[in-house]
């Protein structure tokens, strides 16, 4: 028995970790560009969420099917969040930067999750397609359809955004811009639309990882925090900006967090903040992060 | 090529340049002299569109400029490598080089770029893969350089490209300066570095407390001794 359990805990471990990863990377992405630290990243995660309930509740889109629509809505509804609230920001020193984007992520995580409640009431709600229990045998452990789909959907699009920073000509433009925003302009670059696009590709991104935190799990009005702070912790466990860093330190939160759960019970959520204090402690630019 | 016409700039409550007026020609090098804190940086700075003018103008090619945003006025040929270098520090010189040519002119014709640039400072062929900030001063001055001649400008603005170099290696860059002068392209050079400055350039700004303090052939200036001698040595 001790065989099967350890191995089902390390696949629960991974699809969890999958997700947190997929959130981070968003997170890692925008912080790591444009040293803005958006903490009303999580409400972008929920609206995903939610959209993706409301396209099979009201018009029958199977969840996966929708993901593209969701990518693309809070691609827009992030551009939006940026030019209202964000870009303001772009022309202060980074020190400056950083405090004034926690504020104003901050009022977004106070007002999102009073919207969300208008438009959906408090109540949890799952996305539950017809396949959402199914598993298949694997060896000792059963794959759950869906937590799979989670994985392969984290890695792809971990994959897909680490060729598109190093192989494609914009991609390589929203690294310089982070390395170096004055040389970017310089060299033709258009910073603030580098800048609108990448914070819009963060929250896009987020919103897939809502998608699939309501399908494995719930979503409600008031779960955005949570998953920003999951996603802080593997930001800082991954250290920032590294994309391929991020899938490694998320999968590592989600196994250390459920193999965790064996021994400590609901405890275990408490490792995750143990491992944030030790990494900033003893190797404050991350596992995978440049000193 | 180039006209400024009575700009004056300030940033917030401090103006830094008064009424400065100056002009590029085609093909021409000019430099700009002054001691630290004189403005040079800030008058560049300008043309380039990082900062924009309170008063006055500024034309290229008949075309008024002030109000393009910085990666517009690339776009119109006009390339600013800043005293700083604004290299990548963390891409490889490979693409340091290939941003360069981001504009969607400049990136057609990227591969002969490429060529001429790597033609012209062989050692950033041979360290194409290497990260940029690992380099040495020279080498990412060279960096600098190539990435401004990626774009294919018409008019090159450098920064103090000696500053913080070896004398062997400002001897070089300044060398290369005027080699690119000679295949066409007009340059702004911005220098502490008198005597050098004056050596190669056709006419020269003299900048002084964000004024034009006196301005006219290089070759005079340098046999004026009250010219040198009252920059030399001052800064």
């Amino acid at each position: 028995m001790a065989i099967e359990l350890w191995s089902q805990t390390f696949v629960n471990g991974i699809n969890i970790g999958a997700l947190y990863a997929l959130t981070a990377v968003g997170l890692s992405l925008t912080f790591g560009v444009m040293k803005i630290l958006n903490v009303g990243h999580g409400e972008f995660l929920m609206l995903g969420g939610y959209l993706a309930y409301w396209l099979l509740t009201l018009f029958k889109v199977d969840p996966f099917l929708s993901l593209p629509l969701v990518f693309i809505a809070l691609f827009f509804l992030g551009a939006i969040a940026y030019k209202l609230f964000f870009s303001v920001l772009s022309g202060y020193p980074e020190e400056q930067k950083v405090k004034n984007s926690l504020l104003v992520g901050f009022g977004l995580f106070l007002v999102i999750p009073q919207i969300a409640r208008l438009l959906w009431t408090g109540d949890e709600r799952g996305i539950t397609p017809a396949y959402s229990g199914s598993s298949f045998p694997l060896l000792d452990v059963r794959i759950a359809y869906v937590p799979l789909g989670g994985v392969i959907l984290a890695v792809i699009v971990i994959a897909a955004l680490h060729l598109f920073l190093k192989k494609t000509y914009f991609g390589k433009a929203v690294r310089a811009t982070s390395e170096n925003w004055k040389g970017a302009k310089l060299t033709g670059i258009n910073v603030d639309r580098t800048y609108l696009i990448t914070f819009s590709l963060g929250t896009a991104i987020a919103g897939l990882g809502g998608v699939m935190v309501g399908l494995t799990q719930s979503i409600s009005p008031d779960v955005g925090m949570e998953w920003t702070l999951k996603a802080l912790i593997v930001l800082v466990l991954a250290g920032i900006g590294s994309i391929g860093g991020t899938l490694a330190a998320g999968l590592t939160l989600g196994i250390l967090e459920s193999v965790g759960a064996i021994f400590m019970g609901p405890y275990a959520v408490v490792l995750g903040l143990v491992i944030f204090l030790l990494i900033l402690m003893f190797r404050p630019q991350g596992l995978f992060g440049k000193a | 090529m180039l006209q400024v016409e009575n700009i004056d700039v300030r940033y917030s409550d401090l103006q830094v340049l008064w009424d400065i007026s100056l002009e590029v020609n085609e093909g021409e090098l000019v430099s700009l002299v002054g001691c630290n804190g004189a403005g040079k940086s800030t008058i560049v700075e300008t043309i380039a569109g990082l900062v924009t003018p309170e008063n006055g103008r500024i034309v290229f090619d008949g075309e008024q400029l002030n109000g393009t945003p910085a990666h517009r006025i690339v776009e119109r040929g006009i390339v600013l490598i800043p005293e700083d270098r604004g290299i990548f520090p963390g891409m490889s010189v490979r693409e340091n080089l290939e941003l360069g040519a981001y504009t969607p002119a400049s990136r057609k014709q990227s591969k002969d770029s490429f060529e001429f640039v790597y033609n012209l400072f062989p050692v950033l062929k041979e360290r194409h893969n290497q990260t940029a900030g690992t380099l040495s001063g020279g080498e990412q001055q060279m960096v600098a350089i190539g990435r401004a001649l990626m774009s294919k400008p018409r008019l090159l603005m450098c920064d103090e490209p000696s500053l913080g170099l070896a004398p062997i290696i400002v001897k070089s860059i300044l060398k290369v300066i005027k080699q690119i002068s000679d295949s066409g392209v007009s340059i702004l050079l911005v220098e502490q570095n008198l005597k050098a400055s004056l050596s190669i350039s056709q006419r020269a700004y003299i900048i002084e407390n964000g004024r034009v303090a006196t301005d006219g052939e290089s070759s005079c200036m340098l046999d004026d001794d009250s010219v040198v001698g009252a920059y030399l040595g001052t800064c």
